[in-house]
């Protein structure tokens, strides 16, 4: 059972170039955004006020309810344009780069000597904290908040996906350093999850646990992996972090400074090459795009084909960039046809093969699709819901063509319980 | 963002083409005669379909010609158009569509429709198969499990407890072609059976279990009729193995985690 656990999956074959090879160049764009990690809109306060000139990773906004928490600035930059919703909700903050190498550093002496209350202050401060993901709700944890136990992904079975080894090569002792700072930070350890057979030199051994993650997806997946390990509950936090953010974070207690590029991949069936390379977080992504993209219509997603979203900006935690073509608006059904096909209600979903891989073997898949389709919150939660978010349900949402998207339930089920909980 | 194309509509074509090989042979050997079954009972499902699209927006299925295909090898012979109407019209109107159509019913409208007509006109003798039928039933079973479409573990569960019963000498010959066609055309339904993997073992085990059980303990009644009533409490107990499933698998993660 638990090697079938480990197999389970699907592997999605998303079209895209090969990729020519070659060394990974940084390109850094010329403009960036700051924007809010997805299904967050937190209240902000600005630090820096349009015009200002930034140097990288200084703050450019702070969170109104946890000063904090800073929102910095990937690379030397103008702030352009602030774009806030209703209530200072943050939607965008533009950055125009600026020539000149500034950066700013952080006294990390005490983090790196071992003092967790000077870690976290370090990781708010220092603009690491809107990377970690926490479980369950999927939002940036609250300011201050120790996770029960950390995952660290070290494998992405997401179609196309970077593979974090290859962000990790030549960093590994940046790596171990941060695992070994996030596992003094969870009272049950961090716990690593690799693809088998992945050489991860200088691992440390204390408090950190190692799964083996298969190579089908959704086996990589972090709520995937959460849910099978350490459940998350509202009253036990488990946070979620991409293997490169946590060699940056090991790099920021050495030189006092956060890094501020990733390795992403830009693929896509509507691309005529496919790129590997590291940009700032928050980069445009048609300038990263830009020379590759074949004539004719065309969306970008942030994201993989599966669970990206449209947008102009790379999101907060997403390193691929897919560029999918867009077909001309189909022309309007005859209404006849229309009435063939068209359902009034949600359309249902048949249980098949297909459905019990794309949910890894995880959980029961068709009591957990009844549960969020009728909203039984209760029988979501019995079955392990509150560790996962939209994207664990992206895979289930593309075999079955599901309407209303599951994604969307599970969100809609979340946000629920976050309020009950909340109040 | 991109979708894949198993939405229902896929699977029951899925489905329909599996069940191919049985339908085929079925028709080469019955001739006009099955055909014009088959034809009445696509005429009568298809028009509660478009019934149910004019009045409830709910569009037109091609798991109603499997419904049709089942009813029409399974139904009693000889019964009449009338009462066939009848039946049809029951089993998809109150096996199916009033629950919202395929995917979302409770018990395979087919099972409904074979059910009613067996037990409301009990005079009429049940249909038998030439070998050749039966036999095409299997590779039928084998495309959809193949497919995903048909669940192994339902088959897998009978094929294990008949095996038990022929291996303990229970006399089974007169009951195993018909078990066998039944187990394709209506217990191997992905809707009605159960859904999750060891409530599917069991739904398996417990159709065999019923068929064996009416094999030698019901006096006076047609193999087909044994293996109809089988498959109709088995699809009535679907959703009992699936819950238990649930519960211990809630229950096991309980004890590994302390919470679920």
């Amino acid at each position: 059972m638990n090697v079938m656990a480990r197999t389970t999956g699907l592997t999605l074959d998303v079209e895209s170039p090969d990729w020519a090879g070659g060394e990974i160049l940084e390109r850094i764009t010329e403009e960036a955004a700051i924007t809010a990690p997805d299904g967050d809109a937190p209240r902000v306060e600005m630090v820096a006020d349009e015009g200002a000139v930034v140097a990288t990773g200084a703050p450019v906004a702070r969170l109104h309810d946890s000063p904090e928490v800073a929102l910095v600035a990937p690379m030397a930059a103008r702030v352009a344009r602030v774009h806030l919703r209703a209530g200072r909700r943050l939607a965008e903050i533009v950055l125009f780069r600026e020539p000149g190498g500034d950066v700013v550093r952080h006294d990390a002496g005490d983090a790196a000597a071992g003092s967790s209350d000077a870690l976290l202050h370090l990781m708010m401060a220092s603009g690491f904290w809107p990377r970690i993901r926490r479980r369950p709700f999927g939002r940036m944890p609250v300011a201050g908040e120790r996770p029960l136990s950390v995952f660290v992904m070290a494998s992405d079975t997401r179609p196309l996906a970077p593979d974090p080894l290859d962000a990790l090569a030549g960093r590994e002792e940046d790596f171990a350093r941060g695992l070994g700072a996030l596992a003094g930070l969870a009272p049950e350890g961090a716990v690593l999850c690799k693809p088998a057979g992945a050489p991860l030199a200088g691992v440390p051994k204390d408090g950190v646990r190692v799964v083996t993650t298969g190579a089908r997806h959704p086996q990589g997946l972090a709520g995937i992996r959460i849910h099978a390990a350490c459940p998350a509950a509202p009253d036990r936090p488990v946070w979620d972090l991409h293997a490169e953010d946590v060699a940056d974070l090991g790099s920021l207690l050495v030189t006092g400074h956060l890094p501020q590029t990733r390795l992403v991949t830009v693929t896509g069936p509507a691309l005529n090459e496919t790129r590997r390379l590291r940009c700032q977080t928050g980069a445009d992504m048609r300038a990263l795009s830009y020379g590759a993209i074949r004539t004719g219509p065309h969306r970008i997603l942030s994201g993989s084909a599966l669970d990206g979203h449209p947008g102009h900006w790379l999101a907060p935690r997403h390193r691929q960039v897919t560029v999918l073509p867009a077909g001309e608006a189909a022309p309007k059904p005859h209404w006849f046809l229309a009435a063939l096909t068209r359902w009034s209600l949600p359309r249902p979903v048949i249980p098949t093969a297909a459905l019990d891989a794309a949910a890894g073997g995880a959980f029961p898949v068709m009591p957990m699709i009844r549960a969020l389709s009728v909203g039984d919150d209760e029988t979501a939660i019995r079955l392990g819901a509150l560790s996962l978010v939209e994207e664990d349900l992206a895979l289930v949402d593309y075999v079955t063509a599901g309407q209303p998207p599951l994604g969307d339930l599970l969100r809609e089920m979340l946000d629920r319980v976050e309020a009950e909980v909340g109040a | 963002m991109i979708r894949g194309l198993w939405d229902s509509e896929m699977v029951a074509a899925i489905l329909l083409a599996a069940l191919m090989p049985v339908a085929l042979t079925w028709l080469w050997f019955g001739g006009l005669d099955a055909a014009g079954r088959l034809v009445l009972a696509l005429i009568v499902a298809g028009f509660w379909h478009i019934v149910f699209m004019l009045a409830r927006a709910q569009p037109p299925s091609l798991a109603g010609a499997i419904t049709a295909l089942a009813v029409a090898m399974l139904a009693p012979e000889d019964l009449g158009l009338l009462r066939m109407m009848m039946g049809i019209s029951f089993g998809a109107v109150f096996g199916e569509l009033v629950f919202g159509g395929w995917g979302r019913n409770v018990v395979n409208p087919a099972t409904v429709t074979l059910a009613f007509l067996g037990f409301g006109f009990p005079a009429f003798a049940w249909p038998e198969f030439v070998p050749p039928v039966a036999w095409a039933a299997i590779p039928a079973a084998v495309i959809g499990v193949a497919a995903g479409v048909m669940p192994f573990g339902v088959a897998a569960g009978a094929v294990l407890v008949a095996a038990l019963g022929v291996l303990a000498g229970l006399d089974l010959e007169a009951v195993l072609a018909p078990a066998v066609i039944v187990l394709v055309l209506l217990v191997l339904d992905p809707v009605t059976s159960a859904s999750s993997t060891p409530g599917r073992w069991l739904n398996g085990a417990f159709y065999a279990a019923m068929v064996i059980l009416f094999a030698t303990g019901w006096d006076g009644a047609a193999p087909l009729q044994m293996a109809v009533g089988a498959a109709l409490l088995a699809s009535l107990a679907a959703p009992t193995f699936d819950e238990l499933a649930t519960q211990i698998w809630v229950a096991q993660r309980r004890r590994r985690h302390g919470r679920t």
